[in-house]
């Protein structure tokens, strides 16, 4: 350290009044919330009326209710299969094909490969409440494109909002999210020299062979991280399903964020919704935790 | 090293390498595989592209459904309509004065924020970055239901004042992580002469350091701008009032109150939804990597 140990101190001190400003936000609207809400789930909370002004302590009460209550192991349940379908099926899966298609393609010196590229992320960057638009009136049963699709191809329409709400919920986020994985794999697919796959070649070695001996192994190590991390993204998803299908028909896509909003704006249960929403924290604040030991174990 | 570089979020390195130029070509294709690839191309860009498609036919057809057509009367009166009708002026100006001083605020925020934990001498600095990290993965759609009763309880809702602190709060973490990145990156012997030639540290660092971290700023500036324009959740808890509308909320109103007995206006809501998106657009056509590199920090639903 260039500047001695007798000004460090002085130093330090403007240097957290620096910090403040954002401290200060972020203890308000992050750390706040997540104690408001813990406060507020041993209470009767309302949102409206008496309960609203003047909640009482009811100690562990919600947290019993929502351990016995029925719609909640649904909705656990519906997060769970909306995960594995959008996230670990669709996206991951999506996406690394689309980054080893993308990635051969441009070895090969094909330029409509960086169309398809930009196509994919298109989707991925525009607002995500207008990703529900779209996807509300592509599946629209009666003139939906993706009924006229089928049509084309003579197969009878689906009604896809109706009778496959979590199938349609879960392509929406698919077509969503799926440039992220794409992009972190070819990333990765970059730093492989075309000279090895020449060199694997010339000696002999199947495509399978040097998939397996020279791509798996630059993509194992990020795959974990890049599967923990679009979970993360994926057990937060509300906007997305509540343009959709707001979680119906009959809670068949209630999933856990639209349960905590629903509880809290429509059954106006503040308390309860606030349980939810602890829990939600709970489960994510784990998953963090592995991330970023995951991360740093990497490096 | 500290343990930032570690816990770097995943897809910095990735979107430089994706963005980067492509390995040399290896080996010519066979006409077979040229079709075959181009064949999955074809499929891949239907599916991810056919809703814009439809999103920008709808937008420009007077008589516009779910059906992905030419439009079958071409006409911009879905756009004059959405300002006669839904008071969109009023609605726009209110979105670029939220997205505009939430821009300001992170900017500074970010810049003295980052700047200090770049400088700061601790022996724990390490556990200060991991938390900003452990909070960057918050999902705000679990924060919703006590963000409404705080922002109630402090007389937050219906205020810009609310909704400007939430929407730079939203972004500092990922920002004061990159801005740090920035500071570090430059010499601290620089300010240390300016601090010699008698100038203050607020001097010092707005004159001599800031000017360095120019690009970083600037991406700063971008992404807030942005994601306070684009977000949703925080806009549709905070705000109720007609006349603080903003583009986010104008459009899931306009989405929320079609259907039922009533005809579906798509015409209307696509019109909207392009107004919507162009600053989006924009960026994304001018600064593809920058855009990419702030959501791909992002672990939180929406």
């Amino acid at each position: 350290m260039a500047v001695g140990a007798r000004s460090s101190l002085g130093r330090n001190r403007l240097y957290l009044a620096g910090l403040s400003p954002a401290a200060f936000l972020l203890a308000l609207f992050f750390v706040g919330p997540a104690l408001w809400a813990l406060g507020s789930s041993f209470t009767n909370r309302a949102l409206v009326g008496l309960d609203a002004a003047n909640p009482r302590f009811v100690g562990l009460d919600n947290y019993a209710h929502l351990f016995s209550d029925p719609d909640f192991g649904r909705v656990i349940l519906n997060s769970v299969i909306f995960v594995i379908g959008s996230a670990i099926i669709g996206q991951f899966v999506l996406g690394l094909l689309l980054a080893l298609l993308l990635d051969h393609a441009q070895r090969r010196g094909f330029l409509a490969a960086n169309f398809v590229y930009g196509a994919v992320l298109l989707a991925w960057v525009n607002p995500t409440i207008i990703a529900g638009f779209l996807w509300v009136a592509m599946f629209d049963f009666y003139n939906g494109s993706l009924n006229a699709g089928l049509g084309v191809i003579g197969a009878p329409p689906v009604n896809w909002l109706g009778q496959g709400p979590m199938l349609a919920v879960i392509i929406a986020n698919t077509w969503r999210g799926t440039a992220f994985t794409m992009l972190i794999f070819l990333g990765a697919l970059r730093t492989i020299p075309s000279d090895i796959y020449e060199a694997a070649r010339v000696d002999g070695a199947s495509a399978v062979r040097r998939f397996w001996d020279h791509t798996l192994p630059i993509l194992r190590p990020i795959a974990a991280l890049t599967l923990l991390s679009i979970t993360m993204s994926t057990f937060g998803t509300f906007i997305l399903i509540q343009t959709l299908t707001n979680g119906g028909p009959a809670y068949q896509t209630e999933v856990i964020a639209l349960y905590a909003f629903h509880e809290a704006f429509q059954n106006h249960a503040v308390g309860y919704g606030s349980t939810i929403s602890v829990v939600m924290l709970a489960l994510n604040l784990a998953f963090a935790i592995v991330f970023l030991r995951w991360s740093r174990a990497r490096a | 090293m500290t343990a930032l570089a570690a816990t770097e979020p995943l897809g910095a390195k990735a979107v430089e390498a994706a963005a980067g130029p492509p390995p040399r070509p290896a080996k010519r294709a066979g006409p077979l595989e040229w079709i075959v690839v181009h064949l999955v191309f074809l499929v891949v860009c239907a599916f991810f592209l056919v809703p814009f498609l439809w999103l920008l036919s709808a937008a420009f057809d007077g008589k516009a459904s779910a059906y992905i057509q030419f439009p079958v009367q071409p006409t911009i009166m879905n756009f004059v309509r959405i300002f006669t009708e839904h008071d969109f002026a009023r609605v726009l100006a209110n979105s670029v004065f939220v997205a505009v001083a939430t821009m300001l605020l992170v900017v500074v925020a970010v810049s003295l924020a980052g700047y200090s934990l770049s400088r700061l001498d601790l022996r724990r600095k390490d556990w200060i970055t991991y938390a900003v990290l452990l909070l960057q993965t918050m999902p705000i759609s679990a924060t919703m239901v006590p963000i409404y009763g705080l922002a109630k309880q402090l007389g937050l809702r219906n205020s810009y004042l609310g909704l400007i602190l939430i929407h730079a709060a939203i972004e500092l973490p990922f920002l004061i992580w990159l801005m740090k990145g920035f500071f570090d990156s430059i010499p601290r012997h620089l300010e240390e002469a300016a601090w010699l030639d008698g100038r203050s540290k607020l001097r010092a660092l707005i004159e001599i350091v800031l000017p360095l971290a120019r690009p970083g700023l600037g991406i700063a500036a971008g992404l807030a701008f942005l994601s306070a324009w684009a977000e949703v959740l925080m806009v549709v808890i905070l705000i109720d009032q007609d006349s603080l509308k903003t583009v986010p909320l104008a459009f899931y109103e306009a989405m929320r109150t079609q259907g039922g007995y009533t005809e579906v206006q798509y015409g209307v809501i696509a019109a909207m939804a392009v107004i919507y998106l162009l600053p989006v657009m924009v960026v994304f056509f001018a600064a593809r990597r920058l855009m990419v590199r702030g959501l791909m920090s992002s672990t939180r639903g929406l």
